[in-house]
Formats: C-alpha cells, structure tokens, sequence
C-alpha cells in the first residue's frame, strides 16, 4: 500500500515537471522517471512482461529517441526559474491529492497472476502480432524514407 | 489503489501538455505521457481479472507506441531541417500564408 501511493505520488510529480519543465533534456529526464515507476507498478502488479517492455521500449527507446531528436534539432531552450519549479510542486502536489484519497479509500488490486503470457500471444492474438510486425516493419521503412528523402535534398 | 484514478490523472496532465505546448518534442513527451496511461488500465484491468491478455495488449501498445515515436520524430526532424522550424505555432502561420497566397495568386489569375 505505502509503495503503491509513493510509485503514485512519484509519477504524477515527475509527470506534473516533464510538462511543465522548460528546458527539453530535463523534462525527458522528467518522463523517463515516471516510465521507470510505471514499471515498477507494473512489478508489483504481477506483470513482468509488461513491466520489462515499460523499462526498454517506453523508458529506453523514447527517451533515446526524445534525445536524439532534440540534439538534432537544437534551439536555445530557456532556464526554468524557481517560480515555474515552485508552480510544479504545488500543481504536482494538487494533483496527487485525488491519487492518494483513491489509495486509502480502495483496496489492492495486486493478486497472483498465472503466466502464459506466451499462449496470450501466440494463441489467441497470433493476428494481432503478425500485424504489429507489419506496423513496425511501416515505421521503418516510413522512418528511412523520410530521412532519405532530406539527404537527398540536400 | 484505485489505479483509474492514477491513470485519468496522468492523462488529463498528457493532454495539458498536448494543449498547452508548442514545441514539436514536448508534444511527443505528452503523446508518450497519454499513452502511457492508456496502457497502464490494460495492466490493471488484467492483473485484477487474473488474466494475461492485458499484458499482451500492453505489450502490442507499447510496440506501437515505439513506432509511433520513431515516425513522429523523423517528421519533427525532417521539418527542422527544411525550414527551421521547431514550434507547431509557426508550422501554422506558414500554412496560412501560403494558402494566403494561392489565393491571391488565383484571383490574379
């Protein structure tokens, strides 16, 4: 329960300043914490498989990703003042107020979840995980096409 | 815990995000944001049914998600590299006056 509300209490914070940060490395910082607790509430869940794909592909690759694109494409980001980091905490801490009234008012949801994430997938939603190749396999090709096309330009 | 509460939460502060932000990459960080909310209800929602297909959608979404990102920032790069440009507000006024001029190209015409 008490590891439950600070997970919480920890991503809506860190949600509440990758918003509201102005300064674009620290607010990717800002998210890749929350996708870090997010993954650590999904432990707690009983869903390591989904808790192993938060920790690489929503934690890893976004904020590879987010930091890659603004390397490549610079500007001057402004300092965030101690007023706006202020503002972050008291809208963070309006914020968590609902979270943490839901946490005393409700019980767990953590039960034991049996793990045939594998029969899940290649069972009943072998469609679903061919098609998702396909969208990836898009996403590539779409990703090079339109690099290739700006080296081409130039 | 009530886990829905935790996840309209982080989507009302993705959409804030989404509304009030007009650099290209803190829209990403806010379209990651929602996402990730959306994902978590397929988590909680199979974890409390003790079944496994949440995670399996979780994991199709995050995938997804992934691809979603990599697309989304090759444009925001591509678009960078062509005029400059890293605020959604001025991709609009571009388009407006070039529609602007269409315009009153046409009507010369």
């Amino acid at each position: 329960m008490l590891l439950e509300t600070v997970l919480a209490i920890g991503m809506v914070t860190s949600a509440v300043f990758a918003i509201y940060l102005k300064d674009t490395v620290s607010s990717v910082l800002s998210l890749s914490t929350m996708m870090i607790l997010l993954s650590i509430l999904y432990f707690n869940l009983n869903a390591p498989f989904a808790a192993i794909f938060q920790l690489a592909l929503g934690t890893g690759t976004a904020a590879i990703f987010l930091l890659a694109g603004d390397t490549l494409t610079k500007k001057s980001d402004p300092k965030t003042s101690t007023k706006t980091i202020l503002m972050g905490f008291v809208a963070s801490a309006i914020l968590c107020v609902p979270v943490i009234v839901g946490t005393v008012m409700t019980e767990s949801l953590t039960q034991s979840v049996e793990l045939s994430l594998s029969s899940a997938l290649w069972d009943l939603r072998a469609i679903d995980v061919l098609a998702q190749g396909l969208v990836v396999l898009t996403a590539a090709l779409g990703v090079v096409i339109l690099l290739k096309e700006e080296r081409r330009r130039k | 815990m009530d886990y829905i509460i935790l996840s309209v939460t982080l989507l009302a502060i993705g959409i804030v995000g989404l509304v009030t932000k007009h650099d290209l990459i803190k829209m990403l960080i806010a379209i990651e944001m929602i996402t990730a909310a959306a994902t978590m209800n397929f988590v909680v929602f199979g974890s409390l049914m003790q079944d496994s297909m949440g995670q399996a959608f979780s994991i199709l979404a995050l995938s997804v998600d992934a691809c979603v990102t990599a697309v989304a920032l090759a444009l925001a790069i591509s678009i960078y590299k062509q005029l400059n440009i890293r605020d959604f507000r001025d991709l609009s006024e571009m388009k407006e006056e070039s529609s602007e001029e269409e315009n009153q190209t046409v009507e010369e015409n």
